[in-house]
């Protein structure tokens, strides 16, 4: 029976009749304005249509349809990213894999978990924690973004100084490749499979090289112990060489985030005040895990390196509530910017940690140059900043200001030889500052390996990667939409 | 070709690039008529240009420690090593990175690191003649990958030439990257089928302020008892450096002690090594022995005897009539106790010796068979249908040539085979580089 669709448009028929029925698809405008754009929402645009497939067969077989019929398609999972990876700029057909969220199998006793990729990544640790099991890469928006999201992006998370980052945890995918072909590489989960590692290149590549349908990740035994420290210094260089000064004592740990004044304001004036002094230049938040045996030595020497660097405060937390409470201050960090700022723009550059106080107060220079307010949020232990730079859109020219002040940001974060993103993806937000960091012969041996994956580039085209006529285009639409905070519903760092 | 002719040419191509004809040929292949020895990664351009627009094929070697992993040819027109590349680049003590050039030995690196307290967390096979940029292509890696990963989770930029002579940069200096793809990770283990590293960046680990082996050996016949321990020891809080798995061949060879072996390494502040130790010697299973490995020395020995227990290509075996063959082995975790306990079983059924371990926490294992040529033959085919049937593979690291164009050493094609062509044709379209030394002939 054919199915009832308030459409003529062919191509919606056909993709309705491969995900079996109305429910599995939206093409109405109305419905469709939630996904023109993602976390980042300085730019959008309308997609032909979402469709959610249940299982791996129903995403090949709209990819075939796709694929025969020129139509371009993205895959989405949670929309939380913050580089708009997942925003469908050529009108795509979206593959939302949200429906696709099975916990398929545990086996802890080889240490891994598999997968479908709109299984949501905190969903996976609370499921094996009563057996003492977590998942390490924690995002901070990992109570609800996606672990096939998280593989896209080849996501970051404030412990992944000691633990690695996705891509360190990814055992195995079931990839289907653009062209509808579905491929299992390492799905058993084994390391070193023979052949070029298209586990590492797919993870991070940003949705560009194929959809992953299942993820066989590793899975780690929770630490014996933590303990986390909280250090508040009177200057931000004080702060900036403690980081250093822990990493050099030989000290490896779990975490190690950075907050600077004018974040303090904000996350203080925000939904998780914690009564951090209100006119400290810095904090550090540090946890140590491990042996318990081995911990109150490690947090004896780090609280003699604060010393040593004029700690004004150093606390060690007494209780997991505190520690608890430590962390929502700072995984909120960037939605609470909401609360001294009508708007926010957020980077994500890194820099060698040593570079610190030199890149600090160049961005503070930048601040100054375009008369914005940048707060500092970081995972100073691996030397990943998030610049926030504050902002009212609706007073004119300080959206382009904000843009033109987050570029500088990762100019300077380029230029000490540094990234232009640590874990949020280029996306189309970055395409332009890719030159910053890669020559155009560079840039071609990355496009040469998307075109053996996606030699039709139908599969989320124009992104990642800077050819000069989009480029500008994006740019000048960026410059004519204005961002509001309370947009923002997805904030994270 | 007349090699006489050749090298003039190449002479007269490259007069400042020191270069020599090749001596007399070992069994294991992959060598070249001329051996080239470039010191400037100018050099290295202007080599792989010239072989690129003149139809010749290279062999790119370190130091050639792995001489004898993948290759079906006897001789490549040019064999271009890397063993005077070295050198450190840039040592960011305090960001705790480092740069080297590719031909820089292992152990020159790690001897250079020590007086900053400072590593890279690999342990491969070979330290002192394996090139860091041969690690690298090859992947290698030892059993403390259970606690450090491997060269995907260490190295975070290279430099690698395309042999059109193009210089490419992945990664960076950082520690964290996510910009474009992430291109080091198909350049680590490709074997030098897609360019030449002049140099690599890794990521460093401070030196651990203790260090600790537990060895316990186990009674004849108690496989269940080994399997039972190491998953409670998996399950526990601890949080073992390696969990290696020796057979009775190996364990002889490295204490004494002909009998499955748990080795159970420690590394970290003193407090917790000590504890952690003690934990072990609480579990102890009956019937069983414990030594500890404590003393600087004896750890040292035991690291070293174990890493150069696999043949390599520099040493080379033609004085015996033996036949060497290494093998790396990735199964499941668990499933090492039965290719271990496989190994030692052919060992007996077959006369050859097979020396063998395998990380529980990681899942590969390394096999060293040696005896005459038809049994280390047929004890390979005997050992990919174990772990055919675990499901994982076998790759031959070091085999003689002439075995190697017997066996497939890279196992069974994968059905996405054509991705790596697509790879290989893209970078490397005239097939310059290291041919056939790679997964399905590439």
């Amino acid at each position: 029976m054919p199915l009832k669709l308030k459409t003529k448009d062919k191509h919606i028929k056909k993709l309705a009749e491969i995900v079996n029925g109305p429910k599995s698809i939206l093409y109405l405008k109305e419905d469709l304005l939630a996904y023109d754009c993602d976390g980042f929402t300085i730019h959008r645009h309308m997609p032909k249509a979402v469709v959610f497939p249940k299982n791996t067969e129903e995403v090949a077989a709209i990819v075939k349809y796709c694929a025969s019929h020129n139509l371009p398609f993205l895959a989405r999972g949670a929309g939380t990213g913050l580089s708009g990876g997942a925003i469908p700029i050529n009108e795509e057909v979206i593959i939302s894999l949200v429906r696709m969220k099975r916990l398929v199998h545990v086996d802890l006793e080889n240490r891994r978990a598999v997968v479908e990729p709109g299984f949501v990544n905190l969903k996976l640790t609370n499921s094996i924690s009563e057996k003492g099991y977590y998942y390490a890469p924690d995002p901070s928006s990992q109570y609800c973004c996606t672990i096939g999201g998280n593989v896209a992006e080849n996501a970051g998370g404030a412990h992944c100084l000691k633990y690695g980052v996705t891509t360190n945890h990814i055992l195995g995918l079931e990839v289907v490749l653009p062209n509808g072909e579905i491929i299992e590489i390492s799905s058993d989960g084994i390391p070193d499979a023979p052949g070029y590692d298209l586990l590492g290149l797919l993870t991070g590549s940003e949705g560009t090289l194929g959809i992953v349908t299942k993820i066989t990740v590793r899975i780690l035994k929770n630490p014996e112990a933590k303990q986390t420290v909280l250090a508040y210094f009177d200057k931000v260089s004080d702060g900036s060489y403690a980081v250093s000064d822990i990493i050099s004592a030989g000290i490896v740990p779990a975490a190690l985030e950075m907050m600077d004044k004018i974040a303090i304001e904000g996350v203080e004036a925000a939904s998780f005040p914690v009564g951090h002094p209100k006119d400290i230049a810095a904090l550090l938040l540090i946890e140590v895990d491990g042996i318990e045996a081995g911990i109150d030595e490690q947090i004896k020497e780090i609280l003699e390196v604060c010393k040593k660097r004029n700690v004004r405060e150093v606390k060690v937390a007494q209780n997991e509530q505190e520690r608890a409470r430590w962390w929502a201050n700072r995984k909120t960090g960037f939605g609470a910017m909401g609360a001294i700022s009508p708007d926010y723009l957020v980077q994500d550059g890194v820099i060698p940690r040593s570079k610190l106080p030199e890149v600090l107060e160049r961005i503070n220079q930048v601040s100054e140059e375009v008369g914005l307010r940048i707060a500092n949020i970081f995972h100073a232990g691996d030397g990943n900043l998030h610049p926030l730079v504050l902002f009212d859109s609706r007073k004119p020219g300080e959206t382009e200001k904000a843009l033109k002040a987050g570029t500088a940001c990762l100019k300077a974060c380029a230029d000490v030889g540094g990234s232009i993103t640590g874990e949020h993806g280029v996306g189309i937000e970055k395409m332009e500052e890719m030159r910053f960091v890669f020559n155009e012969e560079e840039i071609q041996a990355q496009t040469a390996i998307r075109e053996v994956f996606n030699p039709k580039n139908l599969l989320n085209a124009g992104k990642i990667f800077p050819s000069p006529g989009r480029c500008v285009e994006i740019k000048k639409e960026m410059k004519a939409t204005s961002v509001k905070s309370e947009e923002k519903l997805l904030e994270f760092s | 070709m007349v090699v006489k002719e050749f090298i003039s040419e190449l002479r007269t191509a490259f007069p400042d690039v020191e270069m020599e004809q090749a001596q007399t040929n070992c069994d294991l292949g992959n060598n070249g008529y001329v051996h080239v020895y470039p010191k400037s990664e100018d050099e290295i351009v202007t080599i792989l240009q010239y072989a690129n627009e003149h139809g010749k094929k290279i062999v790119v070697q370190g130091n050639g420690s792995k001489k004898g992993f993948g290759g079906e040819k006897e001789t490549a027109d040019i064999l271009l090593s890397l063993s005077k590349y070295k050198g450190i680049v840039e040592h960011g003590a305090g960001d705790m990175t480092v740069t080297v050039k590719s031909g820089t030995s292992f152990q020159e690196l790690q001897e250079f690191l020590s007086e900053y307290k400072q590593q890279v967390s690999l342990d491969p096979s070979w330290p002192k003649y394996a090139s860091i940029g041969g690690v690298i292509a090859s992947n290698d890696s030892g059993p403390k990958r259970l606690g450090y990963g491997s060269a995907r989770d260490a190295v975070i930029g290279l430099r690698i030439i395309y042999p059109d002579g193009t210089i490419i940069r992945s990664g960076g200096k950082v520690v964290k990257n996510v910009a474009g793809y992430d291109m080091n990770k198909m350049y680590i283990g490709s074997m030098g089928t897609l360019g030449v590293f002049t140099e690599v960046t890794l990521k460093l680990r401070p030196l651990p302020k203790k260090e600790s082996v537990v060895l316990i050996s186990f009674p004849e016949g108690s496989f269940e008892d080994i399997h039972a321990f190491a998953v409670k020891i998996l399950d526990s809080m601890m949080e073992p450096v390696s969990l290696e798995f020796l057979n009775p061949s190996l364990a002889q060879k490295l204490i004494g002690k002909k009998q499955f072996t748990l080795a159970i390494s420690f590394e970290d502040v003193e407090s917790s090594v000590d504890y952690q130790v003690k934990m072990i010697q609480d579990m102890k299973p009956d019937q069983t022995t414990l030594s500890i490995l404590l003393d600087n020395e004896e750890l040292q020995s035991f690291w070293n005897q174990l890493y150069s227990i696999s043949p390599n290509g520099v040493e080379g075996n033609l004085e015996t009539k033996e036949t060497e063959a290494c093998l790396k082995v990735g199964v499941k975790n668990l499933s090492v106790l039965n290719v271990i306990r496989d190994g030692q079983m052919l060992q007996d059924s077959h006369n050859l010796v097979v020396t063998a371990h395998g990380g529980l926490g990681h899942g590969i294992c390394q096999l060293n068979l040696k005896g005459a040529r038809e049994d280390v033959a047929s004890v390979i085919t005997n050992l990919c249908q174990i772990v055919g049937r675990l499901k994982g593979y076998v790759i031959i690291k070091h085999a003689p040539l002439s075995l190697r164009q017997e066996i497939n050493v890279w196992g069974d094609k994968p059905t996405y085979l054509f991705l790596m062509e697509g790879i290989k044709s893209k970078i490397d379209p005239n097939h310059v580089l290291n041919e056939k030394r790679f997964l399905g002939g590439i």
